[in-house]
């Protein structure tokens, strides 16, 4: 029983059905502002903590907004930033990972010394410090995540290019003139696409969790906009009357992140990436 | 390979920790009704125990924080005491004599005081504790009276002087405050007498003493036997800390609670609920203060009094302040509630008139550009930044309000939430556009309002540093604060807030109130006129 229920949740059909939902959010992300039925702005206090009405399918917020407009603008923020850091970590990951274990030696060592200086700290200690620094907002946070998450591409990066670049491809590609340039763009990085990518989903579901905390204590998405973090916070001061205010934004979090996370196991499955 | 952060049992923990908090949540309403009539048995039936937020602090009457106001005017009392409406009655000084030119007060103290030590109360001690305090000149000088103080006398046993350097109205207003000016026995001094540096024992001549103490616990006040009044109706008070509100009210709500008071201790939402069930009181106080919104006329843009104006008249406030609080607070007129000494001063309101509103900013030159949604003059957006207490939610919601209804007249506002001490860093570097402002209350007010509207370094004056009659402005404040004939204070302070409120760089928004939520065997129970004081003078408990 438990082995067939496991089994559900790897291989191919996991693959299958978590892009399908991933795929889901982002198209409705990305269609948000046709899709919604209100303004997620619009502030509207007659109709504040309205229950579920043909209107406003969810309700109304404390303001009374409609809370499925803003669940929906919210996870544009979120999957969006979520995207951006990956993609401009994985960016600065691949690229100091790939210089770094291709040419080796002293540049090797000092951008190592970096990568494990950064991975001493908890993350989130670096990104509180780093949001203290230049103030509350979501570029900040945007900014400080990206700082402390391309460490880990470039890790891994870095250790596969090692073993790569002692592989005879390479050695054939340098003897027929190939530049170090060509040889990382055309031979190397096409080689640590997998890994990457499974570290990349792993990394997206927590890209969403650091967003959503940072907002909940009021460092990210500074109102009047919308976001998942920012909504349970505001939910707290309800949860006594409304708790669906911090149960609609909370479930959204945690499907998105979970199926992220087994969306990356059963990818490192599939790949044969061992993790640990 | 082991580059994986082990971070996948998070989510698990995450889960488990959800369906936890909702079986805690379904399990404490379901035994709600049992357990509210169990009370603890050892403590009597004459005694309460009340929450608090925070620790009560060192006992010292002559520092600030984090010793906690209500416990220290527990203990320690004032000369003169502040009662209802600003008026003053003896306490320690059972009648006092003011000079002709305003600058001598001379107090006769009462008879046969005893501090909660059996110590005698007389001028000796009276001078010890104002020499105390003003030895720390610097520490104390938010309060007017510290920097006019000239001499301190004792002249006989029961008699004491206070010489000023000029004259300056509210000295017994000042005097009543719960801290600096309140007096500590001599035992409590240490060895050098300089009580900045803490003191031996918390002796002081109040109805209570504090009979056991464990810090970020409890603390537990019981009656002095020496206390000079009439003694309290009730033997002891228990004060439980705990800092989470819903904790608070879960535990008020178990019957662990008689009392839950104070400035925000408790969520709207939980008072609402608590409101409507029968089992409880709840009880609304007059307003303790009013909660402004700043214009800061230093900046270009808002030293146009039009614009001031219309975006005063531009957002619903009877509605924002109805719809965010539900009641709690109340929609505001003007600058100061009128139950403060020389401000039941008509002010004619500024009502709601969007039109109006709209027309003040194009004849300001404020200009919507076609197809634009946000004003502009010469190139320039008519754009501002509003900073706000991020730990509070009313602030928040409210500022949220403001900027959506703002949004509609062509002025765009973003919000940032900022940590309180930021914040209040900010209002004094005059670093800011638009800020949420609190008023101190009584006693401190009007008196300590106007003359923050004189001097600067807290955020007032700046703000309003542009509008055109500011010098006379300040020049009024420096009259009522040392005159001497009541009738011209009076026109004088009419004649201030008549210009705010017609100037409109301090926006009114609502009076806050405190709340009370007691179990009903707690009767009498009254708000004290001064903001800081203990609610517990009257107070009886009837037997359940």
């Amino acid at each position: 029983m438990i082995h067939t229920w496991r089994s559900a949740f790897r291989g191919q059909y996991a693959i299958l059905i978590c892009s399908i939902i991933i795929a889901l959010f982002f198209i409705v992300a990305l269609l948000a502002p046709w899709i919604a039925p209100h303004s997620p702005i619009k502030v509207d206090l007659l109709q504040k903590l309205k229950g579920p009405s043909m209107d406003h399918w969810l309700g109304t917020d404390h303001l009374g907004r409609d809370n499925l407009t803003r669940l929906l603008y919210g996870a544009r923020i979120s999957l969006g930033f979520a995207t951006m850091i990956f993609l401009s970590s994985l960016l600065i990951g691949i690229l100091v990972g790939s210089v770094s274990g291709y040419i080796g030696g002293w540049v090797d060592s000092i951008l190592m010394r970096l990568c494990e200086g950064i991975m001493a700290f908890p993350n989130l200690v670096l990104v509180l410090g780093i949001v203290g620094i230049f103030g509350p907002g979501l570029m900040q946070v945007l900014l400080a995540l990206m700082l402390v998450q391309w460490v880990y591409y470039a890790r891994i990066c870095r250790n596969m290019v090692v073993s790569l670049k002692e592989r005879h491809f390479i050695a054939a590609a340098r003897i027929s003139g190939s530049s170090s340039w060509k040889i990382i763009r055309r031979h190397i990085i096409p080689n640590v696409q997998r890994p990457i990518i499974v570290i990349g989903t792993l990394e997206m579901g927590w890209a969403i969790m650091d967003i959503s905390a940072l907002s909940f204590l009021g460092l990210g998405v500074q109102p009047p906009n919308a976001e998942w973090g920012a909504m349970i916070h505001e939910g707290t001061s309800y949860i006594r009357s409304h708790p669906e205010l911090m149960i609609y934004p909370g479930i959204l979090i945690l499907i998105v992140v979970i199926t992220f996370n087994i969306l990356g196991e059963a990818l490192s499955e599939r790949y044969g990436v061992t993790r640990r | 390979m082991s580059y994986q952060r082990q971070r996948s049992a998070i989510p698990v923990l995450a889960t488990l920790l959800a369906v936890l908090l909702l079986l805690a949540g379904c399990s404490n309403t379901g035994n709600n009704t049992a357990s509210s009539s169990a009370s603890d048995p050892a403590a009597s039936a004459k005694s309460i125990t009340m929450s608090w937020p925070r620790d009560i602090g060192t006992m010292n009457p002559h520092t600030y924080n984090p010793s906690q106001l209500f416990a220290q005017s527990m203990i320690y009392e004032p000369l003169v005491s502040y009662e209802k409406g600003g008026k003053l009655e003896p306490a320690l000084a059972e009648s006092w004599k003011i000079s002709k030119d305003g600058k001598v007060y001379t107090f006769k103290l009462r008879q046969n005081v005893k501090f909660s030590d059996g110590s005698d109360f007389n001028a000796e001690v009276v001078k010890k504790n104002f020499d105390a305090v003003m030895k720390h000149k610097d520490t104390h000088s938010w309060l007017g009276i510290v920097s006019v103080i000239d001499k301190t006398e004792v002249v006989d046993d029961h008699t004491f002087r206070l010489t000023l350097t000029e004259p300056y109205y509210p000295v017994l207003q000042d005097l009543s405050v719960v801290r600096p000016f309140r007096f500590l026995g001599e035992a409590g001094f240490p060895d050098n007498g300089d009580t900045s540096e803490g003191v031996k024992a918390a002796v002081g001549t109040g109805p209570w003493m504090l009979a056991d103490y464990k810090q970020d616990e409890y603390a537990v006040f019981k009656r002095n036997p020496n206390y000079w009044g009439t003694a309290p109706a009730i033997d002891q008070v228990t004060v439980k800390i705990i800092p989470d509100a819903e904790t608070r009210v879960a535990a008020f709500e178990k019957g662990e609670l008689d009392l839950i008071y104070g400035e925000g201790v408790i969520s709207l939402d939980a008072f609402q609920q608590l409101r409507e069930n029968d089992k409880y009181v709840t009880q609304l106080s007059d307003p303790v203060g009013t909660r402004s919104l700043l214009l800061n006329s230093s900046n270009p843009k808002l030293a146009d009094v039009r614009v001031r104006m219309a975006l005063h008249e531009g957002f619903n406030k009877q509605a924002m302040v109805q719809g965010i609080t539900s009641g709690l607070e109340e929609p505001a007129d003007s600058v100061l509630s009128k139950n403060y000494p020389y401000t039941n001063v008509d002010l004619k309101p500024i009502p709601y008139n969007v039109e109006q509103s709209k027309a003040l900013l194009d004849e300001a030159g404020w200009k919507l550009p076609a197809g634009g949604t946000v004003r502009e003059k010469d190139g320039q957006p008519l754009e501002f930044d509003m900073i706000f207490d991020k730990t509070d939610p009313i602030q928040k919601a409210m500022a949220e309000t403001i900027q959506a209804e703002w949004g509609e007249l062509g002025v765009k506002v973003n919000l940032t939430g900022l940590e309180l001490t930021v914040q209040i860093k900010r209002l004094k570097a005059n670093d800011f556009d638009l800020y949420f402002w609190y008023n101190y209350g009584a006693p401190y007010d009007p008196h300590s309002f106007i003359n923050v509207v004189a001097s600067s370094g807290f955020g007032i004056s700046e703000t309003l540093s542009a509008i055109p009659t500011k010098k006379q402005l300040d020049e009024q404040v420096r009259q009522a604060l040392s005159s001497t004939d009541e009738t011209k204070r009076q026109e004088l302070y009419r004649s201030i807030l008549t210009t705010l409120q017609e100037q409109s760089a301090i926006i009114p928004i609502s009076y806050i109130k405190k709340t009370a939520v007691y179990q009903q065997k707690i009767a009498h129970f009254e708000f004290p006129a001064s903001r800081d004081d203990n609610p517990f003078e009257g107070i009886q408990v009837t037997k359940p």
